[in-house]
């Protein structure tokens, strides 16, 4: 078996530019599946870890009635004994902290212009231990302070659109839980910019005892729960999910996967692009690759003859074919993954970014991750290619007529 | 299985080939027996049909009419897979363009046809080296054949074609492709392992120089037997036709 290995591997070298070529092919290849998908996991990643970050957290906990039905007044389905569910959620192990949230909405009003907003109310002290950012391009965050001035944040569309700055004072109106009107004065302690227009147009955040206030309620819409790392989201949903049982109001747990619905949609579109891509590349290996070794076997054609005269079976020669081919696709593979890696090097040490995409304001870094899953698969598919390839001519050799092949010129 | 006492019985054998609508016969109605020891040769202008007939004999293509008897056994109505386990079994092989694989060294050429029978590493190596002594080129084992001048590869070949012990080798044009001196060497190199070692050889050739030493000459013309000359023992000679041009 060495032996036929070794003959395997040395036709692959027989003529070193035809196989120089084959290997630049699919190197190629292999190389640009991996700087693509690169770029889709380095995309996907931070696209995980910014969802997380600005707010959603590695999991939610809501009561079960926010899912079965609508909200006919604000915070109708809130969890009530909110701080008693956080300290027991904060024993747990991998747990950051929890911190409590508010949706609600309403209209801001300037006494000369009123707009919609979609507000949110947190506890500034627990959203910032557990690493949340705002994206504060103008003033400070919410200092969480008790006295004083109600504080707002509010988006650079929202800002724009009421034409107010940091320091400016406006009017939330909100409907109570009992379905009355109620408003409180605020002022502007910042301005975001969260990267996507629409959301700026009408963002607002204020802290969790002013929006209880304006509410009437000592309710949170839910609680938002941060990890030590989001790999262990599973296992801490797990352990967490038995204690949630049991306790006045029936609770949900969610994790961040089942909550991030633009994220699920970006990569399912990273992941049909990237299999679109590899499918490409397959069927240029292929093509090319069928090409090419059925030269081989044409030039071959005498020595294969020679033989076969000799007694071999005509199955050692397809997998003599078959063994060269997926030799070849290995080196192929080898050469593309140490393009692929020395030019995603490349790439990240040269701090490019792309320009925004549609709805979004801030530039994309562009760095490629190095994925040891899409190393495999890559490699394996030019490989199974490779082989694929070598079918036709495999068999084309097997079946040459021996004199004929013989007498071949 | 027919049973008779020769190595090789060519019993009747037509072979012809289809060209276009029509068909041209390669060989005519040949027949004749080759016992196991001799040391053949098989005559003829360009186009009377030896390569055919060695084709033959040696199982890599089958005649149109007639039958071939390798070892009593009709090589002509075996399985594909049997007349491959006959030929890889009995049968070696040199070729008139010596035929060996480049990118093995002369040592690896002449170990593959053992490779193919599934032989030992270590019976390899023993079988090898004493092939190679045979033909003389021990010296020369580790040599790709481009390294190799021509008489030294197609002695490369021989060593090939008998490493396995065949009970028939088989020989088409081995010295086309040499000069006078070499290709003396070579018939003569064969004659002594067909003495040495008992090995039958039929070879084929035009080179009527070559002949001179040959114990049996079989002359083909247009396909057909023209005589069957033996030089050993009783010097005889049937002739069965004369070749017109």
């Amino acid at each position: 078996m060495s032996k036929f290995l070794l003959l395997a591997f040395r036709n692959v070298f027989r003529n070193r530019r035809r196989t120089i070529m084959t290997l630049l092919m699919v190197g190629g290849g292999v190389t640009g599946l991996l700087l693509a998908g690169g770029y889709f996991a380095f995309m996907t990643r931070g696209l995980r870890e910014d969802t997380i970050r600005n707010g959603l957290g590695h999991m939610q906990i809501f009561t079960a009635d926010h899912f079965r039905r609508d909200e006919v007044h604000v915070l109708d389905t809130g969890i009530d004994n909110w701080r008693q569910i956080a300290a027991t959620v904060s024993t747990g192990g991998h747990v950051r902290g929890v911190a409590p949230r508010i949706e609600f909405y309403g209209m801001v009003s300037n006494g000369a212009k009123s707009s919609v907003f979609m507000g949110s109310a947190v506890d500034p002290i627990a959203e910032t231990s557990l690493g949340f950012s705002t994206r504060v391009t103008t003033g400070h965050n919410l200092s969480g302070k008790a006295e004083g001035e109600v504080e707002a944040l509010i988006g650079a569309g929202l800002a724009k659109s009421m034409n107010v700055k940091v320091g400016d004072g406006l009017t939330l109106l909100a409907v109570t839980t009992d379905g009355a009107l109620n408003g409180v004065d605020v002022q502007i302690a910042g301005i975001v910019n969260n990267g996507i227009a629409e959301l700026d147009a009408r963002y607002l955040r204020i802290t969790l005892a002013s929006a209880q206030r304006l509410l009437q309620s000592d309710r949170v819409t839910n609680l938002v729960v941060g990890l030590d790392a989001t790999e262990n989201t599973d296992a801490v949903a797990i352990a967490l999910e038995p204690r949630l049982h049991g306790l006045s109001q029936e609770l949900v747990l969610k994790k961040w996967i089942d909550l991030a619905a633009y994220y699920k949609q970006v990569r399912t579109m990273f992941n049909g692009i990237f299999l679109f891509m590899g499918l490409i590349v397959f069927l240029m290996v292929l093509m090319s690759s069928v090409n090419t070794l059925l030269m081989a076997m044409m030039e071959r054609t005498r020595e294969i003859g020679t033989m076969l005269a000799m007694g071999t079976p005509r199955a050692w020669v397809v997998a003599l074919f078959m063994l060269e081919a997926t030799l070849l696709g290995a080196l192929g593979a080898i050469v593309g993954l140490a393009g692929g890696n020395l030019l995603g090097a490349l790439i990240n040490s040269a701090g490019l970014h792309m320009p925004p995409p549609p709805g979004y304001t801030v530039q994309i870094s562009f760095r490629v991750l190095h994925v040891p899953s899409l190393m495999i698969g890559s490699s394996l598919m030019v490989v199974v290619s490779l082989a694929c390839a070598s079918i036709l001519p495999a068999i084309r050799a097997s079946r040459l007529q021996i004199a004929e092949a013989l007498s071949h010129v | 299985m027919d049973r008779t006492d020769a190595l090789v019985s060519v019993e009747d054998v037509t072979r012809k080939f289809p060209l276009d609508h029509n068909a041209v016969t390669a060989l005519n109605h040949v027949s004749f027996q080759v016992n196991a020891g001799e040391f053949l040769a098989i005559a003829g202008p360009s186009g009377s049909g030896k390569s055919t007939l060695l084709n033959l004999i040696g199982c890599i293509d089958k005649p149109t009419s007639g039958r071939i008897l390798i070892n009593s056994v009709n090589a002509s109505t075996l399985s594909p897979a049997r007349t491959t386990q006959l030929r890889r079994e009995t049968i070696g092989f040199v070729f008139q363009t010596f035929n060996l694989i480049p990118v093995f060294t002369a040592s690896e050429n002449v170990e593959f046809p053992l490779l193919v029978q599934g032989v030992s590493a270590s019976d390899r190596r023993k079988r090898v080296g004493e092939a190679l002594e045979s033909v003389g080129l021990s010296a020369r084992a580790h040599h790709r054949p481009d390294l190799l001048s021509g008489g030294e590869r197609q002695r490369i070949a021989v060593a090939r074609a008998i490493v396995h012990h065949p009970a028939l080798v088989l020989a088409d044009e081995p010295t086309a492709n040499l000069d006078t001196q070499n290709a003396t060497q070579l018939i003569d190199l064969m004659r002594d392992l067909n003495r040495s070692l008992g090995l039958t050889f039929i070879f084929s050739t035009h080179d009527q120089r070559l002949l001179e030493h040959t114990p049996r000459i079989v002359r083909l013309c247009d396909g057909q037997v023209i005589s069957d000359t033996s030089t050993e023992g009783a010097g005889h000679e049937q002739v069965l036709a004369a070749c017109v041009p």
